[in-house]
């Protein structure tokens, strides 16, 4: 059942801190299939030839954000990407912008600190009553946020967003993207807290609208328009701040 | 070749229990790939600044007499002055392309209870701006009207 | 970022925002003519002769065009430039840079402003 084997040679970021001073390159060739992805390669390299490889993966169908490293320079999720469409030489190496771990294992927390403090759960003034019934939508309610509910926190946007690189405080598109999904939402009532958040010191001010995060966004998620939605949102609501007392919303 | 990012990056509150090797920024960061148009739209803001106190310069010097403004006037007939615009003119039809092209996408769906247009509209309505008083005001500059 | 300027990063922004689309519209007719045809001779000189220019930077709306086109540009010019240098590694800097730039285009709007008074 298998196809002519082809063979590609994988470059390979290995970084074990119990060893190495700093990160380097290890090569790997091996036969590849057609069909495969980058992410069968990877298991193939650990599962076959080299068992200290280290990598995050899980769904193997760009639902879940685990398995996004750089590929061939470029933040990718590598269960999604075809090796049919990469050279005989493909290079692997960790998300750019983390700190890395062990070999193509990054450091996450740091994100999951940022996304918390954008609070992107419903957040109501009182808790509604079981007895007054659900929450309704209508699907042009739904329309306005569903777009940016889209975000798999695959992280991929981080690694492309020069901001992040430069400026530790940034919240990130991400968790902007998210938090802005909840202050859309018709539900939720929390848009003065999260817009304090996004005027804090992680600010929605410092993106520079390089627009990178939304090219390499795997899910269309386009997080640039959330942050530059939610600069303006900052900005009202800023300005309402000026004119009205504070809490006027809440 | 990789280089340093912030050593700070996306790290946490609280470090780690091993170490971490220190992130590395984008490979093709700042003028490879599509990061090169982004570093050059960036790089325009040296062009805007030029341009904001070159015409401050002028204006300054128009109320300064007539002399002084024909002085303005042989000024800009100068090489250096010449090939400055030339540029400058590309950079602002590059800055306007690039930032009317990301206008649309940058409105929130609604602002209180008024909806965003459709972002072709909105698109349309920056180009008609653009061209409306570029073509308004070279007639006027020009001699053409007025 | 513990910045001193962090409260007034909307106001900046809201700045920079209509000198990038204002300075835009407004500079590409001003380069265009001033800039490029009337020195080239595409355009006659005396299209803005002292007295032409002068009668048209006079009214109330030459002046305000005129100090649209100076002030808008200088604060999209001092956030980008801001922005390149920390993308250069100067996020560290940016405490003391920013302000700095900020100053500049805050001083070049007031000059604007005297400028197309003193007209």
């Amino acid at each position: 059942m298998s196809d002519s084997q082809q063979k590609k040679t994988f470059v390979v970021t290995r970084f074990d801190p119990d060893r190495d001073q700093a990160p380097r390159k290890q090569s790997y060739e091996i036969p590849v299939q057609s069909d495969w992805k980058v992410l069968d390669a990877l298991n193939f390299i650990k599962d076959e030839i080299d068992a200290t490889l280290s990598h995050r993966w899980s769904c193997r169908m760009a639902v879940c954000g685990s398995c996004g490293m750089m590929v061939d320079g470029e933040p990718r999720l590598t269960c999604k990407e075809a090796l049919s469409e990469y050279g005989d030489t493909v290079e692997v190496g960790p998300l750019a912008n983390f700190p890395v771990v062990r070999d193509l294992v990054i450091e996450a927390d740091g994100f999951m600190e940022k996304l918390t403090s954008v609070k992107p759960w419903i957040i109501r003034a009182k808790q509604r009553a079981v007895e007054e019934g659900p929450m309704r939508q209508s699907p042009a309610e739904l329309e306005e946020f569903k777009q940016f509910s889209m975000c798999i926190g695959c992280m991929l946007c981080y690694s492309a967003c020069p901001v992040v690189a430069n400026e530790p405080e940034f919240i990130g598109p991400a968790a902007i993207a998210l938090g802005h999904r909840y202050n859309l939402d018709s539900r939720d009532e929390g848009a003065a807290r999260r817009n304090e958040v996004f005027r804090g010191e992680g600010t929605v001010f410092s993106c520079s609208f390089a627009n990178e995060c939304s090219e390499v966004c795997p899910k269309h998620v386009d997080p640039a328009a959330a942050v530059n939605q939610a600069k303006l949102n900052a900005v009202i609501d800023w300005a309402k701040g000026l004119v009205l007392p504070r809490g006027g919303d809440e | 070749m990789s280089r340093n990012a912030h050593p700070h990056a996306m790290a946490p509150s609280k470090p780690g229990r091993t170490r971490t090797a220190p992130p590395q920024l984008p490979d093709q960061f700042p003028f490879r790939g599509r990061y090169l148009a982004y570093t050059l739209f960036d790089l325009t803001g040296i062009l805007y600044l030029l341009l904001g106190f070159l015409a401050l310069c002028a204006v300054w010097c128009l109320g300064s007499g007539e002399a002084v403004w024909n002085g303005v006037l042989e000024r800009h007939r100068n090489v250096f002055y010449l090939g400055f615009h030339t540029i400058a003119l590309v950079g602002l039809i590059f800055v306007g392309i690039r930032f009317f092209g990301f206008f649309p996408k940058a409105q929130p769906p609604r602002v209180g209870p008024v909806k965003s247009p459709p972002k072709p509209v909105i698109l349309a309505a920056l180009y008609a701006l653009w061209i409306g008083v570029t073509v308004f005001m070279t007639l006027v500059l020009a001699g053409g009207v007025f | 970022m513990k910045h001193p300027l962090l409260k007034l990063e909307p106001l900046i922004w809201l700045l920079f925002g209509q000198g990038i689309l204002f300075g835009t519209v407004l500079l590409t007719p001003w380069v265009l003519v001033v800039g490029l045809a009337i020195p080239l001779g595409i355009v006659p000189a005396d299209a803005l002769s002292y007295e032409r220019a002068h009668m048209l930077a006079s009214h109330i709306i030459g002046r305000l065009i005129l100090f649209g086109l100076i002030a808008l540009p200088l604060w999209k010019g001092a956030h980008h430039l801001r922005h390149t240098l920390i993308d250069f590694g100067g996020g560290e800097r940016d405490a003391r840079v920013a302000p700095l730039l900020y100053l500049l285009a805050t001083v070049g709007s007031v000059l604007a402003v005297v400028a197309v008074v003193r007209i």
